[in-house]
């Protein structure tokens, strides 16, 4: 019996034991073809999915590769079915191809005719096609590239994109790399993107994404689309490029709410992008604005709907996405890999904390008992309002006081989803608070004044969910949530997971309603980190206030 | 002489030269023949005319392989026996050339003595061995130095290698003056060169004769063929290697070579084709022989075709069989257990609907073919069975539970040893019959009886290959066409590419080689046992993660397995099984009756890792809530203000009929109905009221069923007759053959005490008769309940019967056991 790292599972899924010794020998043979689903503390979870063979496929893997690898690491024998598939999968691809012709344009080429006739039946590709100039090629009108390549994504049969990327106009770009180097992982997954030509970078909070952007652009040397989630984001993606790069002030742009200028490198947000005036997207000329050579998608899984019909026309031009956390709780994920690009790199979360590249951290479940008048009250209340309700309980207020106590002299964020909650804890707790309608001006003030240790405790709404750069706090304090969000909860232990000056680990609780949805949801919303390797304590409330 | 006067004769030395075969060649001929002794005949007179059935020769020349039959064949177009010599060069220029040899030497059929030898390697033990086994089948007999084929063999081959018949048959119906001017056109097209043709008797023979005569001259046909067109010539070659008739319109007009515009009308003109009919010709044997160059076969190899294919890795194949032999053995298990508790219908027609088909097919994660190999694996294992005819489902036999105990290499032997003799091809389901009718699932027309034949060769092929080489699919069927050129076609071709899928997902093959389990099934020496140390070993224990799985990385122990199976969901299976906990899942253990302190105590002592604190505190949190609100059944309650009454009538003696319990202090609960309450209330001097009750809850389990389905007969192997009964066929023949020459009458009746012994005994005598063929005298109660004595020589016993050769009735006989009052020594 071969004693190999690697379990192979009938439906799919590869199992890696991670304390075995040819553990990561076996990762690096199955990571470009099976995606990362798990990975907690002993066995991770890989699956072969078509879009990983594919991808594979498109990197130079063929399937003699991925059988060997499999059959290789495998401690038993490989199912049969799964290795024919694998093989047929993998055939799938290149018998289509985009390319470019010197008298039609784009067109869609194919090896095998009978591909072709399929897919020429197809309705939803009918329609993107258009003259079929001879029988192996079909003209393709040059805005529908994305689309199609959707379209064949979903028929099963991908089309390889030959036809190449436009360069875009020229700006000089470059790393200042002076008192900083590049992390080599940085360094990776900035190449790996680049020779992939368009994709995903995905990276753990705090892991330094905006530096792989940075890294990127200094490949591209072309000017630069940042497209970001916020105003504050934008400021701070300013910041960062001014820091990291050659680029200065009069080269950067900023394209938000308040200012609309159009520079070399111009920092939009998709709030801006996807404002409509009388039914028009009035921004949209942006993309057309200037020949981008690059366009960075910050928080590529916040990805808008609008703004995904917009990149579906931006195929010529080269695309970064940048996530830490790629779940979308509306399954869009495969959107995403199709528009955008495949997923380029990839780092577990607990690998990077063994490397001291994000702080370690502890993740705890308060679990708060409802006193019998809440109990009472909650089993009255309506559907809609139950989850408000139980996750709002003044019983968490109490805990929330007693945990920021047992914390004092630490930088604490206290989280929360319900403002009048907010309101009240920062009342209680004698801090400032951050939502929704403070101005610009003042999230930077306090946001400052919270780096500068001249506040110990802010709370913040789900407006501080994402990019909001922090790197002192070290304890960060969940009280309620938007539902099951998995990406939501990951993105907030994302806010402590910078590394700390001294070096130390960081604390995320996670205050819960015991036997109510807000149980259910905190489930739920813990699964994508308890499948990253984070496991949560879970104590109850009494404790924590006992010994606070 | 007339064949009917040949016939005779033949038939006559053909009986005399098969009683002169030994014992021995006689014991080979009924075990590869087991037909012929399907009633045992009398005796060899009795035999030979069996032999010589057209059923039996044609079974018998089934069997051959394309060399030996070629050796048939050739045998049989010769008018008088042949030495063995002039058979071996006769079949020489069949064999194909030397890939040196030019190409232009086929059509001359002159081949270089240096050539020759080089072909002929190969030849004479191949020769040797198609000689002996066709003497031992019986289908030539005679000395080396005249070999004749055996009476029926000749028939049967008609026509051979594709010949069209014999001139003289073709011109048979032909009008004597249309002859009379073929006759003369040939002979004035072929003489110039010669001296006239001599006045001999041959003015004196029929024309038709007489065109037979010249055609049968390969000189005259050489110079016939001269004369055609290319194009004619072309014609000729189309048809020369078979089939040897073509269909033109107007085949009988009349034409003579002067007149001969078309291809065709040249060639009939010259008698070269034959009319057969208004729109059909066909090719004279005579011509086709010219035309073939003189030989009967092209390319005739004497060894079977190489089985060329992928060298695997022998350890790989054998993991790999392993891995997909335990794979099926589980769906089969797993297909059982859903349909225990949620069994799909029996169709009126019988068969499984294609939906519940499909709905296994996703159950299983298999495509449907998949499945349907696994469903009827485990229907003609006796596993699953119909419940009934009417609203019949399909439903694990008792059968099911003894094999579910089984280790699962056992479990696999009793799988595959039913699948290599099943006579069902599962690989049609899905598919339309002659009829248009959809092939279901289980369904009786799934039955074909080449099935298990095919199946066994075609693995029979796999086991010739090397060890470790995954023949090609073209490979194997070349091979089996070679094996059995007679028993081939498109449908065979087919099951024998289903046989190859099959065994690959029953784990017999691995990446397409056969594996080391997989030959020893086919040896039937210990499956089991060759499996056994290629499966992974049972692991007992898991590994525990805080994100609530648990990873057995491996086939768990049964008591291991059925545990994690109680208390955690299944979320992922193959080589390892993934296990999650959840709220529900630790609830369905807590209902089964496991304590929470318990659960944790397993989680401990079957971890390899810490249990994490998530898991401790799901576990003890489900069960700080679990059981906390009670639900029980009562069919009547007591309620009643003031607790002494109730404390009062729980005392009560009279009460304890009524079954009741306290279920608060003003409750009572009663198993009994409310008016039965009632009434006995008031007996017992109370006077109650009834309340309205809006009804009780019935908690109902869907319970694993079973059903007592009949197993389907298996189908014996195709491995012929056992020894013991061959050499007992053979003795009971030359016994029979003895008494039938000397016209002897029955055997004495042995005087004496008709023997008795004790059943078990008897038993044992008999089958030791048997083993050693030697007689013995038995007591027996024939239909009337006659006591009689015999003195038999023992066959074979099955079934309770005994079969035998009755010397005291000069007759086989079957004898029921059970009246087989005892045996004892003939001495």
């Amino acid at each position: 019996m071969n004693d190999g790292p690697l379990i192979v599972q009938s439906d799919k899924t590869l199992l890696l034991e991670v304390e075995h010794e040819r553990a990561g020998a076996c990762r690096k043979a199955i990571a470009p073809f099976a995606e990362l689903e798990r990975a907690p503390e002993h066995v991770h979870t890989y699956r072969v999915t078509p879009l990983a063979l594919w991808n594979a496929r498109a990197a130079g893997h063929d399937a003699e590769q991925v059988i060997d690898a499999l059959i290789s690491f495998s401690r038993y024998p490989v199912p049969h079915a799964l290795l024919v598939d694998v093989a047929e999968t993998m055939a799938r691809y290149g018998r289509l191809r985009l390319e470019k012709h010197p008298m039609h344009g784009l067109v869609l080429t194919s090896t095998d005719r009978a591909v072709l006739e399929e897919v020429l039946r197809a309705k939803k590709i009918q329609p993107l096609l258009g003259e079929r100039f001879d029988p192996d090629s079909v003209a393709v009108h040059p805005s529908e590239r994305g689309n199609v390549k959707q379209q064949l994504l979903k028929l099963g049969w991908p089309a390889e994109d030959l036809a190449g990327y436009v360069d875009g106009e020229a700006h000089p770009i470059a790393l200042a790399e002076h008192d900083w180097t590049l992390r080599p992982y940085q360094k990776d997954a900035a190449d790996s993107f680049w020779h992939g030509g368009s994709g995903v970078v995905v990276l753990p909070c705090g892991a330094g994404k905006t530096i792989v952007g940075a890294a990127a652009m200094a490949h591209a040397q072309a000017t630069t689309l940042i497209l970001v989630t916020n105003t504050v984001s934008a400021h701070q993606w300013k910041q960062e490029l001014l820091k990291r790069t050659t680029l200065t002030e009069a080269e950067i742009g900023e394209y938000t709410g308040s200012k609309k200028e159009i520079r070399p490198v111009t920092i939009a947000t998709y709030q801006v992008m996807t404002t409509r005036r009388q039914g028009v997207y009035r921004h949209l000329e942006l993309f057309d604005a200037r020949d981008w050579g690059l366009v960075v998608y910050d928080e590529v899984h916040l990805l808008p709907a609008p703004i995904f019909r917009m990149t579906a026309d931006l195929q010529a031009r080269r695309r970064l996405g940048l996530t830490a956390t790629l779940v979308r709780e509306d399954g869009r994920e495969g959107d995403v890999f199709s528009l955008i690009g495949p997923k380029r790199y990839d780092a577990p979360w607990k690998e990077m904390e063994t490397q001291g590249w994000i702080a370690p951290a502890d993740c705890v479940e308060v679990r708060v008992t409802l006193t019998d008048e809440e109990r009472l009250a909650y089993a009255m209340s309506d559907s809609e309002e139950r989850y408000r309700f139980c996750s709002t309980t003044p019983s968490k207020t109490r805990v929330t006081e007693a945990l920021v106590r047992r914390h004092l002299g630490e930088q604490v964020l206290v989280i929360g989803q319900y403002i009048d909650q907010l309101d009240e804890l920062a009342d209680h707790l004698n801090a400032p608070v951050i939502k929704g309608e403070t101005r610009i001006k003042e999230r930077e003030r306090l946001f400052q004044a919270f780096r500068d240790k001249e506040i110990q405790v802010l709370v913040v709404s789900k407006v501080a969910n994402f990019s909001i750069d922090l790197p002192e706090a070290a304890v960060a304090i969940q009280v309620s949530g938007t539902f099951g969000s998995r990406q939501e909860e990951a993105q907030r232990l994302g806010r402590i997971l910078r590394p700390k000056a001294d070096g130390g680990g960081a604390r995320f609780y996670s205050v819960v309603s015991r036997d109510t949805v807000d149980q259910e949801f905190a489930a739920h919303r813990q699964r994508f980190l308890a499948e990253q390797g984070y496991a949560y304590n879970i104590v109850d409330a009494d404790d924590v206030m006992r010994g606070a | 002489m007339s064949p009917e006067v040949r016939w005779g004769t033949l038939d006559a030395e053909f009986t005399a030269w098969l009683r002169e075969r030994s014992d021995e060649q006689l014991k080979a001929l009924v075990t590869a023949r087991p037909e012929l002794v399907t009633p045992v005949p009398a005796h060899v007179d009795g035999l030979a005319a069996r032999m010589s059935t057209p059923s039996a020769v044609g079974r018998a020349l089934d069997r051959l392989d394309r060399f030996a039959l070629a050796v048939a064949e050739t045998l049989s177009v010769q008018a008088e026996p042949v030495p063995c010599d002039a058979l071996r060069a006769l079949l020489l220029p069949a064999l194909p050339r030397p890939a040196t040899a030019p190409a232009a030497a086929a059509g001359t059929g002159a081949e270089t003595p240096d050539e020759l030898v080089e072909t002929a390697q190969g030849l004479d033990p191949a020769l040797g061995a198609a000689l002996e086994r066709l003497r031992m089948l019986g289908l030539i007999y005679g000395p080396d130095r005249a070999l004749t084929p055996a009476p029926g063999v000749t028939e049967a081959l008609d026509p051979p290698a594709g010949l069209g018949p014999p001139a003289a048959e073709v011109f048979r119906h032909h009008p004597t003056e249309a002859l009379e001017a073929l006759a003369a056109d040939i002979a004035t097209e072929t003489t110039p060169s010669e001296a006239v043709e001599p006045a001999d008797p041959a003015e004196a023979r029929s024309p038709r004769a007489r065109v037979a005569g010249l055609l049968g001259d390969p000189v005259v046909v050489e110079r016939l063929l001269d004369h055609v067109s290319a194009q004619a010539r072309a014609a000729l070659d189309e048809l020369a290697w078979g089939p040897p008739s073509g269909r033109l319109p107007n085949a009988r007009r009349e034409v003579s070579i002067a007149a001969a515009q078309s291809p065709i009308e040249q060639l009939l003109a010259r008698g070269l084709l034959g009319a057969t009919g208004e729109e059909s010709v066909v090719l004279p044997r005579e011509v086709a022989m010219v035309l073939r160059g003189g030989r009967l076969h092209r390319d005739l190899s004497p060894t079977p075709p190489p089985l060329d294919g992928i060298q695997r890795d022998r350890s790989l194949v054998d993991r790999t069989a392993a891995g997909q032999a335990f794979t099926f053995v589980r769906t089969v298990e797993e297909l059982c257990e859903r349909w225990s508790v949620d069994p799909p219908g029996v169709l009126r027609a019988g068969g499984l609907a294609v939906r519940d088909l499909k709905r296994a097919a996703q159950l299983l994660d298999l495509p449907d073919w998949e499945a349907a190999l696994v469903i009827e694996v485990a229907h003609a294992a006796g596993l699953i069975a119909s419940s009934g005819s009417v609203d019949g489902e399909w439903l694990p036999t008792a059968a099911y539970d003894a094999w579910r105990v089984k280790s699962t290499e056992d479990r696999w032997a009793v799988l595959t040893s039913t699948w290599l003799t099943m006579d069902r091809a599962p690989g049609l389901v899905g598919e339309r019959d002659d009829r248009d009718r959809l092939l279901n699932a289980l369904h009786p027309d799934l039955r074909r009886s080449a099935a298990h034949e095919v199946r066994g060769r075609t693995l029979a092929v796999l086991a010739a290959a090397d060890p470790g080489v995954a023949p090609a699919v073209e490979s194997v069927l070349a091979r089996l066409a070679w094996d059995q050129p007679r028993r081939r076609g498109p449908f065979r071709d087919r099951l024998a590419e289903l046989t190859l899928r099959e065994a690959e997902h029953v784990g017999v093959t691995g990446l397409g080689a056969l594996s080391v389990h997989g030959r020893a099934l086919l040896r039937a020496t210990g499956p089991a046992e060759a499996l056994r140390p290629l499966l992974p070993k049972p692991v007992d224990h898991v590994l525990l993660q805080a994100d609530l799985t648990a990873v057995a990385p491996g086939p768990l122990t049964s008591e291991l397995g059925r545990w994690l199976a109680l208390a955690a969901d299944v979320e992922s299976k193959g080589g390892a099984t993934v296990y999650r906990f959840g709220d529900a899942s630790i609830r369905r253990a807590l209902d089964a009756g496991q304590a929470a302190d318990e659960l944790i105590a397993m989680l401990e002592r079957h971890s390899a890792t810490p249990v994490p604190q998530p898991l401790r505190y799901l576990v003890s949190d489900v069960a700080r809530r679990h059981g906390r609100i009670r639900v029980g059944t009562a069919s009547a309650y007591i309620r009643c203000d003031d607790p002494a009454v109730l404390d009062e009538l729980t005392a009560d003696r009279r009460a304890v009929a009524l079954r009741l319990r306290r279920l608060a202090p003003t409750v009572l609960a009663s198993k009994t109905s409310r008016a039965t309450l009632v009434d006995s209330l008031r007996a017992m001097g109370y006077a109650p009221v009834a309340e309205s009750l809006d009804g009780d809850v019935l908690v109902t389990r869907a319970d694993a069923r079973r059903t007592e389905g009949p197993a389907l007969a298996r189908v014996q192997g195709g491995g012929g007759p056992e020894p013991e009964v061959a050499a007992a066929a053979v003795r009971a023949i030359r016994a029979g053959d003895d008494a039938h020459r000397a016209v002897r009458g029955p055997a004495e009746t042995p005087a004496g005490q008709i023997p008795r012994s004790p059943a078990t005994a008897t038993i044992l005598a008999l089958q030791e008769a048997i083993r050693q063929g030697a007689r013995v005298w038995i007591g027996y109660l024939d239909s009337q309940g006659h006591a009689t004595s015999r003195i038999l020589e023992p066959a074979r016993m099955e079934g309770g019967y005994l079969t035998a050769y009755d010397e005291t009735r000069a007759a086989i006989h079957r004898f029921a056991l059970h009246r087989i009052t005892g045996v004892a020594d003939v001495n």
